[in-house]
C-alpha cells in the first residue's frame, strides 16, 4: 500500500497561541518517506497512549446500555461525534499496582507490572508496550517512540510512600530499569521533529547546507580508502555505509521539500500559559509527527498523578488532587467529572484532526489505535480496579468501535496490553500479567 | 573459573605437604632461598631457568598442570630457557607472583625473597626479549574525536565554550577509558556531528543567522539553594550562574522558573516572606522579581511574569539568577537538623529556589559584535571587497592547520574555499567565512586521528610515527585536546625528538592549565568518580545528601588529584596525604568544625585525621557504595583493579543469585556475606576481594565515619591485602599498600598508558612499564617522571604496521 501525497484539505488547521510567535495554518505535510509496512487487508496501525491521572467518577463515566454504545456517559459526551470509532471497555484490572498509590497507576498504566518499592536509584517496574512496539514497528521512522507530557517538573528525592520519583515521572519504559523522560516544552518537541530551525526557510538551507557538508565529507573518507591499508579499508567501508544511510534520509527530506510539502508551522517558542492551549499544541504535534511519519508510536502523560492542578476555566478552582479523594461527597464527585470531561473534550478535538487528516486509502484515525485511560479506578480508594479505559480509532487494523465491552471484575489491563501488542505484529504469547486476549475489539475474522 | 573440587584439593595437599614438607621458616633452605632480600636481588644472575622452574614445579603445578590445567591454564610444561615462545603466559605469572594473589591462600607458597627472586628473574629475561625485538602494539589508524575531545579542541580552536553532551551521544568506554572505543561511525553519531558543525559555525561567527534561538538551563532538582552557591556574588543565595555564549548584539528573553513540589506548588514559599530575585549578567544586576506567596492554593501564576528583555553584547557572559540572603536571624523557620533542602517532606525548601532559565533570543539583532571566536579566527579583516578572497583564503588556511594538526597546503584549503564561494555570492563575507568553517569541522582530518604507517615500512614491523603524530599523541593525552601553537611548531620542524626539546614541551604542558584534563577526564575514569553523577543514596537511610555534597564529593577529588600533579608530588601521596580541600558543605558532612563558606580550601589536616588519602575520599566511599548499604565487594574490586593492580576476575556466568531473604539486613556487614566465604567456589575470589573491602568499613554509605554499625556494636575492621595478610582500618589498608610502591606505580603508569594510547595495555607492554617504574623510583614515583616515562617509551614513540 502505497501512500500517495496528497495535499490536505484547507479544513485542517493548526492553531496554536506559542507565547512569542503567532502560528499559522497548516498547509501541507513533510509526506511519509517510506511504505508502511502493511498489507491491504490488515494494515499496520500507528499506536497512541492518553493517560490522565487519579481515575474518574463511575457514575459518570460508565456507559448506560448494552453492547452497542448508543448513549455516552457525561464524561465521554464530547465524544458524540465519533461515538462509532470508540470502545469502551469496562472492569479492566491493575493487580500489580495494589497496594494502591500514584505511583503505581502511573507505572502500571503501559507496563501492568509491579514496582520495585524503593526511593533509591535501584527502581524497577517493567518494559511499557509503547515501547516493545516501538521496537516492532518504530525502526523505519526517524523517532522509534514520542514520549510526551504536560508537566515541566521532575522531581528528585522520594515522591509519594518511599516510590522514586521516577515512577511518578515516567508512564514509558524501555526496559525494567530505564524510565523515559519525556517532553512537556512544544518547543523543545517541534525540535525533536523538525530539527533546528525557526522557519521554513531556515530549515530549508539547513537541509541544504548539510547535504553539501555530507557530499565533501564523504568525498574526503573515500580519498582516505585510498591511503590506508589494506587492513584498514574494511573499516573505511563501513564508513561510507553510514555516510549514504544518512545520504537516502536526507535526499528523503529534500524531495519532500520540493514538492511543495512543508510544514509552514513555526517553531513554537514557549510554553503556553493557557492549560488549554499548551493541550492543543502538544496534540497538534501529536497530529504532525503522525502525518509526517517521524513516528508511529506515541505516549502522552495527561497531568501527572497527584498534580494540584486547578481548573478555574471550567468553574474547578480547587485542586485536583485533594478533590479526587471525594469520599462520596457529590459535589467533588461533580468536581472530579468536570476535569475528566475536559480532559476528554482535548483528546475528541484531537481525535476529529485525526479523522478529518487522509491518510492512504482512509483517515489517520483509521490507522492508528490511541488508548486513553488511567492506571487509577476509584481515586477515594486507591484502588486500580474498573480502570477508566477506551481505545479509539484503528478501523483498518480490524477495530469495530462504537461497543460497551463490559468484562468480569478483574480482567487483566494486560490482556488490552496483549492484544495491542499482537495487533501490531509483536508475536507474544502472553504480558504482564495477561490471561487472555480482547478479541471482542475487532470484527470477527472472516472464515 | 575451574576450580578443583575441594576433596581433590585437600588431597593435593596431603600430598604437596609429605612431598615438599611443612612450608614454615624451619624448613631447611632451598636453593632459592638467601639470607636477606638484597642478596637475594643481586643474586639474580646466578639464579637460572631450571631454579625459577624447580619453583614453578613446587608450588603451581600442584593446580597449574596437564590433568587439572585450573582456570585453563597449564604450567607444567613451561619452558624456560627460551622466554620468547610464551611472554603471554609468563606476564601472568610475574603478575600473580608480585601481587601475591598466586598462590592461593592456604596453599604452600614461595616465601617472600623466593618469590621476589623468581619475580626479578623473570622480568629481566623477558625485558631482555622485549629490548631485541620491540613490540608498541597497534593503535588503529583512524579514531574520532571522543566527546570530551571535541569539546575542548572547539574551545581551544575556536575560543568558543560549548556543551558537548547537548550535542553528542555519550561514548562507549573500552578497558575503562572512553578513548578506547572510538573506531566506529553510526548514522546517527554522523547525524549529530553534522548538526554540531553546523551550530558551532552559525555561534562562532555570531552573525550567520536572523532567527530567535531557545535554551534552557536547569538547576538539579536535588540542589539546596538555602545558602551561598559558587560562583554568585557574596551575600546570595541558591539559584544558578552559568556562563552563556550569546550569539549576537541584541535584546534576549530571559525567563525564570521555580522549583516546585510533585503537587506544583513552589517549594519554600509558604512559609518565608515575600523575598527579591536578581538577573545577573556579569554579576551586574539587571533585573528583579518580587516572590510573594498568592493567597490561594494555586501557585501557577507566581513565577509567570518573571522573564525580562535585556540588551546584551554577543559573547560568553556570565548568566546568574539568585535571591539576596535573608539573614538567618531573620527568618521565621523551625531549626533544621539537615543541611538538605530540596524534598518537601524530608526536608522542605525553606525558600523558593530556581528550577530552569531559559534565554531566547536575539530580538532586534545588531550584528554579530566583538567576541573572543571572532578575534580568534578573523586573523585578517577585508577592507573591500577585492581583499575578501584572499583573506578568506587566509582564514581557512590558519584554520584547518590548527584543525587538522599538521602543515596544510593549497589542495586541503579548496574544499573549504569552496563552501565560501558558495556561501559568499548568497550572502555576505562573514557567512561565507562560516560556511568554509562547517567544511572545516566535517573533514575526516578533524573528526579522526589518523596513524599512517609510511609506505616504506615493511608489514607488521614496528617504526616510529612522525613528529606530527607525535605531537597529537602528547597533546591528547595530556590535554584531551589539539596541540596548541608552540607544539604544532616544533613538530613541523621536526625538532620534537631532540633530546630536551621533548622534555621541555612535556614539562610545559603539565605545567599549563590544560593538564588539569589528567586530574578531572583521566583521573574521573580511572577512579570511577564519573559514576557520583548516578549516585543517589536512599533517601530514607541518608536524608542528608543533596547535589550541593555530590559536586563537593567531586571537587575535593579534583581539586586533591590537581594538587598532587602541580605540585609534582610523589603518588604516594594520593595515599597518605595530610592535607584536602574542604568547603562547609563538605566539612560539616565530616565532622571537621571551623570550616565556613562555599568556597573550597586547602586543609591541613589534623594528626589522626580520618581524611587525607583517595582511601578517604567521599568520592570513592560513596562510587563504592549501594544506594541503601556499603558493599565490601565493590570497594574490594576497586582497590584491587584501580590501585593495587590485581583486578579479580569478572565473576562467572552462572554464579547462583544469593537469597537476599535468607540474610538479615540487621546483621554486621561480614555475616551478611558469610556465604562469600563458606561456598568454596565463590571463596576462591572471595577471600581476596572481601578483605579488602572490610578494612574501610568505618565508612559508611556516603563517606562518613563510623565507629558502630547501627546495633551491631562497634565495627569490625579486620581486613587485608593478597599476601599480606590482616591489616586492620584504613590505615592498616594505606600501610600495606604503601609497603609495595612500585605496586601502585605499576598501576598507575598502566591506566595512564592505557589513556595516553587510547587501547587496552596488553602483555608486550609489559616491559615498557617496568622500565617506566624502574626510572620513576630514584625521584619517588613523581607524577611527571610517570609521565614522562610513557612519552618516551617505546609504545608511544612507535607503532607496528599492519
Amino acid at each position: 500500500m502505497i501512500i500517495t501525497k496528497k495535499a490536505l484539505p484547507r479544513r485542517t488547521f493548526l492553531r496554536g497561541a506559542g507565547t512569542v510567535l503567532a502560528l499559522p495554518l497548516l498547509d501541507a505535510m513533510i509526506p511519509a518517506a517510506t511504505a508502511l509496512a502493511n498489507t491491504p487487508a490488515r494494515p499496520v496501525p500507528r499506536l497512541g497512549f492518553v493517560f490522565v491521572p487519579m481515575g474518574t467518577d463511575h457514575a459518570r463515566w460508565t456507559p448506560k446500555g448494552g453492547e452497542i454504545l448508543d448513549e455516552l456517559s457525561p464524561i465521554l459526551s464530547p465524544l458524540e461525534n465519533l461515538k462509532d470509532k470508540i470502545t469502551v471497555v469496562t472492569n479492566l484490572e491493575l493487580q500489580n499496582s495494589y497496594p494502591g498509590t500514584h505511583d503505581t497507576s502511573n507505572s502500571g498504566f503501559l507496563s501492568a507490572a509491579f514496582a520495585k518499592h524503593t526511593e533509591s536509584s535501584d527502581y524497577h517496574s517493567g518494559t511499557t508496550i509503547d515501547q516493545i512496539a516501538a521496537k516492532q514497528i518504530g525502526q523505519e521512522t526517524r523517532l522509534p517512540s514520542l514520549e510526551l507530557s504536560m508537566d515541566i517538573n521532575p522531581l528528585a528525592g522520594v515522591c509519594n510512600n518511599g516510590y522514586a520519583c521516577v515512577y511518578q515521572n515516567s508512564i514509558s519504559w524501555s526496559s525494567p530499569t530505564t524510565p523515559l523522560p519525556s517532553e512537556a516544552h512544544p518547543r523543545l518537541v517541534f525540535e525533536r521533529l523538525f530539527g533546528e530551525g525557526s522557519t521554513p526557510e531556515e530549515r530549508a538551507a539547513l537541509l541544504r547546507s548539510r547535504a553539501s557538508l555530507l557530499d565533501s565529507f564523504h568525498a574526503d573518507i573515500a580519498r582516505l580508502k585510498g591511503k590506508v591499508g589494506t587492513g584498514d579499508k574494511n573499516r573505511v567501508d563501513q564508513y561510507l555505509e553510514t555516510i549514504r544511510e544518512i545520504e537516502r534520509q536526507i535526499q528523503r527530506a529534500e524531495e519532500a521539500d520540493e514538492e511543495e510539502f512543508s510544514t509552514d508551522m513555526d517553531r513554537p517558542v514557549g510554553v503556553p500559559a493557557e492549560f488549554g492551549d499548551h493541550a492543543t499544541l502538544l496534540y497538534d504535534l501529536q497530529l504532525l509527527a503522525l502525518q509526517a511519519d517521524i513516528t508511529r508510536v506515541i505516549s502522552f502523560q495527561f497531568t501527572r498523578e497527584l498534580t494540584n492542578r486547578t481548573y478555574p476555566q471550567i468553574g474547578v478552582p480547587e485542586p485536583h488532587h485533594p478533590t479526587s479523594h471525594h469520599g462520596n461527597d457529590p459535589a467533588k464527585l461533580e468536581k472530579i467529572a468536570k476535569i475528566g470531561q475536559y480532559h476528554v473534550a482535548f483528546f475528541a478535538e484531537f481525535l476529529e484532526k485525526l479523522k478529518a487528516t487522509p491518510d492512504g486509502d482512509g483517515s489517520l484515525l483509521d490507522n492508528t489505535i490511541y488508548l486513553y485511560g488511567s492506571g487509577m479506578g476509584n481515586p477515594s480508594l486507591h484502588d486500580h480496579a474498573n480502570l477508566p479505559i477506551l481505545v479509539a480509532g484503528g478501523t483498518s487494523a480490524g477495530l469495530r468501535g462504537g461497543r460497551h465491552i463490559r468484562y468480569e471484575n478483574g480482567t487483566p489491563l494486560a490482556n488490552l496490553h496483549l492484544t495491542l501488542l499482537n495487533r501490531v505484529g509483536v508475536d507474544v504469547a502472553a504480558f504482564g500479567d495477561s490471561n487472555g486476549k480482547i478479541e471482542d475489539l475487532f470484527d470477527p475474522v472472516p472464515v | 573459573m575451574n576450580l578443583p573440587k575441594p576433596r581433590i584439593l585437600r588431597s593435593l595437599l596431603v600430598l604437596s605437604l609429605t612431598a615438599c614438607g611443612p612450608q614454615d621458616s624451619t624448613v631447611p633452605a632451598s636453593p632459592l632461598l638467601r639470607n636477606n632480600t638484597e642478596q637475594a636481588v643481586t643474586g639474580v644472575a646466578e639464579i637460572s631457568a631450571s631454579h625459577v622452574k624447580e619453583a614453578i614445579n613446587q608450588y603451581c603445578v600442584v593446580c597449574h598442570s596437564e590433568q587439572l590445567e585450573t582456570a585453563g591454564l597449564r604450567l607444567d610444561s613451561v619452558d624456560l630457557t627460551d622466554v620468547s615462545a610464551q611472554p603471554e603466559l609468563l606476564e601472568k605469572v610475574i603478575r600473580k607472583l608480585r601481587t601475591g594473589t598466586m598462590p592461593p591462600e592456604g596453599l604452600p607458597a614461595p616465601s617472600p625473597e623466593q618469590r621476589h627472586t623468581m619475580v626479578a628473574w623473570l622480568e629481566s629475561s623477558l625485558d631482555e626479549v622485549a629490548a631485541a625485538s620491540p613490540n608498541p602494539g597497534r593503535t588503529e589508524t583512524l579514531r574520532r574525536l571522543n566527546r570530551t575531545e571535541y569539546q575542548n579542541a572547539i574551545r581551544d580552536l575556536l575560543k568558543l565554550d560549548i556543551d558537548a553532551s547537548s550535542l553528542l551521544p555519550p561514548d562507549e568506554s573500552g578497558h575503562g577509558f572512553d578513548n578506547v572505543i572510538v573506531g566506529d561511525l553510526t548514522p546517527s553519531l554522523l547525524d549529530r556531528y553534522l548538526s554540531a558543525a553546523q551550530k558551532i559555525s552559525r555561534l562562532a561567527i555570531g552573525g550567520a543567522q536572523a532567527s530567535v534561538q531557545s535554551d534552557v538551563i536547569s538547576v538539579p532538582p536535588d540542589l539546596t539553594q538555602e545558602e551561598h552557591i559558587p560562583g554568585l556574588p557574596i551575600g546570595t543565595r541558591g539559584g544558578v550562574s552559568v556562563s552563556y555564549t550569546f550569539p549576537q548584539n541584541g535584546e534576549y528573553d530571559i525567563q525564570v522558573r521555580l522549583a516546585r513540589n510533585r503537587t506544583g506548588d513552589i517549594g519554600g514559599l509558604l512559609n518565608s516572606q515575600p523575598q527579591l530575585m536578581e538577573l545577573l549578567i556579569d554579576r551586574e544586576i539587571i533585573e528583579t522579581f518580587m516572590v510573594v506567596r498568592p493567597n490561594g492554593p494555586d501557585h501557577s501564576e507566581v513565577d509567570k511574569d518573571f522573564k525580562a528583555r535585556i540588551p546584551v553584547t554577543a559573547g560568553p557572559h556570565d548568566l546568574g539568577v539568585t535571591f539576596p540572603k535573608i539573614s538567618s536571624s531573620l527568618l521565621e523557620s523551625e531549626r533544621q537538623p539537615l543541611q538538605s533542602h530540596f524534598n518537601e517532606i524530608r526536608h522542605p525548601r525553606l525558600n523558593p529556589a530556581v528550577y530552569q532559565v531559559t534565554v531566547t533570543g536575539p530580538y532586534a539583532t545588531e550584528g554579530p559584535g566583538d567576541t573572543p571566536s571572532r578575534r580568534q579566527l578573523f586573523v585578517c579583516q577585508p577592507t573591500d571587497t577585492s581583499q575578501e578572497e584572499a583573506c578568506a583564503r587566509e582564514i581557512l588556511s590558519n584554520l584547518s592547520r590548527r584543525a587538522y594538526r599538521r602543515p596544510v597546503d593549497e589542495t586541503d584549503v579548496e574544499g573549504p574555499m569552496t563552501f565560501y564561494q558558495k556561501a559568499r555570492t548568497e550572502g555576505n563575507f562573514d557567512e561565507g567565512v562560516a560556511a568554509g568553517l562547517s567544511a572545516v569541522l566535517m573533514n575526516p582530518q578533524f573528526l579522526f586521528r589518523v596513524e599512517l604507517a609510511p609506505d616504506d615500512v615493511a608489514p607488521s614491523s614496528p617504526y616510529y610515527i612522525s613528529d606530527i603524530e607525535l605531537a597529537s599523541r602528547l597533546s591528547f593525552f595530556l590535554w584531551s585536546s589539539l596541540p596548541d601553537e608552540e607544539l604544532l611548531a616544533v613538530a613541523e620542524r621536526g625538532e620534537l625528538r631532540s633530546p630536551d626539546e621533548l622534555e621541555t614541551q612535556v614539562r610545559r604542558m603539565l605545567a599549563d592549565q590544560r593538564s588539569k584534563n589528567l586530574a578531572t577526564n583521566f583521573a574521573g575514569q580511572w577512579l570511577q568518580l564519573r559514576n557520583l553523577e548516578a549516585f543517589s543514596p536512599n533517601v530514607r537511610l541518608y536524608p542528608d545528601f543533596d547535589d550541593n555534597l555530590r559536586q563537593a564529593f567531586r571537587q575535593e577529588s579534583e581539586l586533591f588529584l590537581d594538587s598532587v600533579l602541580r605540585e609534582d608530588r610523589s603518588i604516594v601521596d594520593l595515599l597518605n596525604a595530610d592535607y584536602t580541600f574542604l568547603n562547609e558543605r563538605l566539612a560539616k558532612h565530616y565532622g571537621i568544625p571551623g570550616i565556613f563558606g562555599s568556597r573550597f580550601r586547602r586543609v591541613e589536616l589534623a594528626e589522626g585525621s580520618e581524611r587525607g588519602g583517595l582511601l578517604r575520599h567521599g568520592s570513592v566511599l560513596a562510587v563504592t557504595s549501594f544506594p541503601n548499604r556499603t558493599s565490601p565487594v565493590l570497594r574490594g574490586v576497586w582497590v584491587l583493579d584501580n590501585i593495587y593492580g590485581a583486578p579479580p576476575p569478572p565473576p562467572p556466568a552462572d554464579v547462583p543469585a544469593l537469597d537476599e531473604a535468607a540474610v538479615a539486613a540487621s546483621l554486621p556487614m561480614r555475616e551478611r556475606l558469610a556465604a562469600h566465604r563458606n561456598n568454596p567456589v565463590c571463596a576462591s575470589c572471595h577471600n581476596t576481594i572481601d578483605p579488602v573491602g572490610f578494612a574501610l568499613e568505618n565508612f559508611d554509605a556516603v563517606g562518613r565515619w563510623r565507629d558502630h554499625d547501627g546495633d551491631n556494636g562497634p565495627v569490625d575492621v579486620t581486613g587485608g591485602l593478597p599476601s599480606m595478610g590482616n591489616l586492620t582500618g584504613v590505615s592498616g589498608l594505606e600501610a600495606g599498600l604503601l609497603s609495595r610502591p612500585t605496586l601502585l606505580a605499576d598501576t598507575i603508569t598502566e591506566k595512564l598508558m592505557t589513556f595516553a594510547l587510547g587501547r587496552g595495555v596488553e602483555y608486550y607492554d609489559a616491559s615498557a612499564i617496568r622500565k617506566i617504574v624502574r626510572e620513576a623510583e630514584p625521584d619517588g614515583y613523581r607524577f611527571s617522571s610517570l609521565i614522562m616515562g610513557i612519552v618516551k617509551s617505546i609504545p608511544f614513540q612507535m607503532r607496528t604496521s599492519l
